[in-house]
């Protein structure tokens, strides 16, 4: 696995950040935006010219977007089993995911987009295949390589297609995960529908005013079984799911029918009884909706909620990569048996009662849900089992 | 692989209803324009709000989804999805300075709200999913769909593609080199040896099951290939054809070729491998270049699998049998993402 987020550029970093219930919000630094210091921002704080030197990478038109997936990228081969042949063998498989891709580069590509220059040397980089075409062609890659978008939970879709392709052999291993970077078009988008939260956001409070945005990228490497010995595994993906809620382009059901379909099926397709389930990493984005809708849906299916928390309280909403960067953390929280707090909640939701957890605790556990819903309903639930 | 059942397709020929592909449509200013249906039992309102590729999507999928079908999920390959209302809000962006800015472009823009209106639409709680994968983003579907239909095999998916031209993406691409600067009539597409080709649009939806009874036809395999070097994109062929092609060698041969004489060698080296008594017919100047045109391809293939009539102006090499029982489509998507498709009668 590897992982960069507004709380570490490293697995390491990261986890360290979450034991110790660190916010990774603040203004922004990086990117230009009339709204850098009126709301809080996931950022991660390496400039993008910084990245391209640690990274070495110099190719014309490489955006945000794709620096970021090739910190994670990087971290994931270094620490996993694979070498360059295998690497570039026809069975490996790359899918990623990201909802901004190169438009990142808002004003680049305004200005591109309605002729107003001779071109940017980002022409071919505002679409969303171009991080994972990127990185297929610097890596040699030879398997499926695919870009999914279903907005919000499109990396956990992305693990999702992988462990299918190895389900039905048409891989036979697969690197999956996410990517995005704070966009002056995703800032102001989610600020016209009124989710920004001008503060800290605070998942499943009473007094929740909306998400904070935030930034960066994750990939996994899934192996099959039979090829593990001798090598390092995090844990299992046991189960996994993607229903739609079929209800608004941009909030969710009362009753939260996609995200009650997504966990009910991913608990079916892992063979596990709902109060197997150890810990929730719940897509808890701190808007009015989704933390009201996702508990209600939590409460039809556990008896007794189990332990839950959103790590959105620690690295903000990042979207495309969302997915994959709470997969890495659920992995984190079976590895090492503890669970991290969920950061600035007061009191619960009334209509519902649950509450996160709230400190650092050790905890014997076997199976953790991750939650990812998205706008037009796109609703995915991953369990992760001990290995 | 799976089983093509109620195929449609928006584009810019007369393709949805009672096809007429001998009457060819040109083109205006180097843009094929998608041939928009009446979008009956829409309010006008709803529509209005919905760009080209939605409006396209959910022409070509009401034929079949008003025959009372109910798909068991949705599953679509689009590049860019609604790129119109995409730069919309990025030119609400700059008009305004980041201002206070109205929401209907931007949730529009996501690409995947195509598969998220019809599940809208139609209350289809089932699988979702978008495949935004450039030039492979169709044929990533149809891989997504064989594999659901191996998992869950007595179920049906609504499986499509649907790209629009808008200003951002003709721009951008026009910018970048991939159309061309003078203005030619898409019957002159491939004699024009010159660099780039010409824009295009359009939706394909069909319903994919395991069904093989009524089908209209079936993929047999489907193959993706990413590279530049022409001689690993030949191996990756041969292969191909000799792993399916050997015991049915297709009956005809959809190329591509669409025009750009930088990347014509992909296109004729493909031929030099295909059998002699195997026709070779063109489509861009139809659909025009566009990431998921393969679907355009995969549209016609059924067309011609059903007994449909070859449009003549499709025709680079004769074949030797007038009723095709199989066909190979090779397309590559800017020389880098390559595709083999091949269908067969069910």
């Amino acid at each position: 696995m590897g992982i960069v987020s507004a709380i570490g550029n490293s697995l390491e970093e990261n986890r360290a950040a979450l034991k110790a219930g660190k916010c990774g919000m603040s203004s922004l630094e990086m990117l230009q935006s009339r709204y850098a210091d009126k709301m809080p921002f996931g950022e991660v704080k390496i400039s993008t010219e910084q990245l391209k030197e640690k990274l070495h990478a110099y190719e014309r038109g490489l955006t945000r977007t794709s620096l970021l997936a090739l910190q994670a990228f990087n971290e994931c081969l270094e620490n996993s089993a694979l070498d360059k042949e295998m690497l570039r063998s026809k069975d490996t498989a790359l899918i990623g995911a990201s909802t901004v891709g190169g438009m990142c580069l808002t004003d680049e590509m305004y200005k591109d987009a309605n002729a107003l220059s001779d071109g940017s040397e980002y022409l071919s980089s505002y679409d969303f295949a171009s991080v994972d075409l990127y990185l297929q062609k610097r890596f040699g890659i030879k398997g499926i390589v695919n870009t999914i978008n279903t907005a919000c939970s499109s990396s956990a879709n992305a693990i999702l297609f992988g462990a299918k392709l190895m389900k039905h052999g048409l891989a036979r291993r697969a690197i999956v995960g996410g990517t995005d970077s704070l966009a002056k078009f995703t800032i102001n988008g989610f600020n016209s529908l009124q989710i920004l939260s001008p503060e800290i956001c605070r998942p499943f409070d009473e007094k929740r005013r909306g998400l904070n945005l935030g930034e960066g990228a994750a990939f996994l490497v899934l192996e099959k079984e039979e090829d593990c010995k001798g090598k390092t595994i995090y844990a299992e993906l046991t189960g996994y799911f993607n229903s739609n809620d079929a209800f608004h382009p941009s909030s969710l059901s009362d009753q939260g029918e996609g995200p009650y379909l997504a966990m009910k099926g991913a608990l079916t397709a892992a063979n596990l009884r709902a109060d197997q389930i150890g810990f929730i990493n719940v897509h808890g984005t701190g808007t009015e909706n989704n933390d009201l809708v996702e508990s209600i849906a939590m409460k039809r299916i556990f008896e007794k909620v189990p332990d839950f928390a959103s790590t959105k309280s620690n690295v903000g909403h990042t979207l495309g990569a969302a997915g994959a960067i709470e997969a890495v953390y659920s992995i984190l929280n079976l590895k090492y048996q503890e669970l991290y707090p969920g950061l600035n909640f007061t009191s619960p939701i009334p209509e519902t009662g649950l509450m996160p957890v709230s400190s650092y605790k050790q905890k014997k556990i076997d199976h953790v849900l991750s939650n990812s819903f998205g706008f037009g309903g796109n609703c995915s639930s991953l369990i992760f089992s001990k290995a | 692989m799976l089983y093509i059942h109620h195929i449609f397709c928006v584009s810019p020929q007369k393709t949805l209803s009672q096809p007429d592909l001998e009457t060819l449509n040109d083109l205006q200013e180097n843009k094929l324009k998608a041939l928009e249906p009446a979008y009956e039992g829409i309010p006008v309102t709803v529509l209005r709000r919905m760009g080209k590729a939605v409006r396209m999507s959910v022409g070509a999928a009401s034929s079949i989804l008003k025959t009372g079908i109910k798909p068991d999920g949705i599953i679509l390959g689009t590049a860019n999805g609604g790129m119109e209302d995409c730069i919309k809000f990025m030119i609400q962006i700059a008009q305004y300075d980041e201002g206070l800015l109205t929401p209907g472009n931007f949730v529009q823009s996501t690409p995947n709200g195509l598969a998220a209106q019809l599940a809208l639409s139609q209350h289809n709680t089932g699988y979702n999913i978008t495949h935004t994968h450039r030039g492979l983003s169709f044929e990533n579907a149809v891989i997504d769909a064989s594999m659901m239909l191996r998992e869950f095999p007595s179920r049906s998916y609504l499986l499509g593609a649907a790209d629009e031209i808008s200003t951002y993406n003709y721009n951008v691409d026009f910018l970048d080199g991939w159309y061309k600067k003078e203005n030619i009539s898409n019957k002159d597409l491939y004699g024009s040896n010159s660099l780039a080709s010409i824009a295009g649009e359009g939706a394909v939806m069909c319903l994919a099951s395991n069904e093989g009874e009524n089908a209209v036809a079936k993929i047999v395999a489907v193959h993706t290939i990413h590279g530049e070097d022409e001689e690993y994109v030949g191996q990756e062929l041969r292969d191909f054809l000799s792993r399916y092609c050997i015991t049915q060698v297709p009956d005809l041969f959809i190329s591509g070729e669409n025009g750009d004489n930088r990347f014509q060698n992909f296109y004729l080296q493909a031929e030099k491998h295909i059998h002699e008594e195997t026709g070779i017919l063109r489509f861009k100047h139809m659909s025009g270049e566009y990431p998921t045109a393969s679907s355009f391809a995969v549209w016609l293939s059924c067309y011609l699998l059903q007994g449909g009539k070859i449009p003549s102006h499709c025709i680079k090499r004769n074949g030797g049998s007038s009723k095709p029982k199989s066909i190979l489509i090779y397309n590559h998507y800017k020389g880098v993402q390559h595709s083999l498709i091949l269908l067969s009668a069910p």
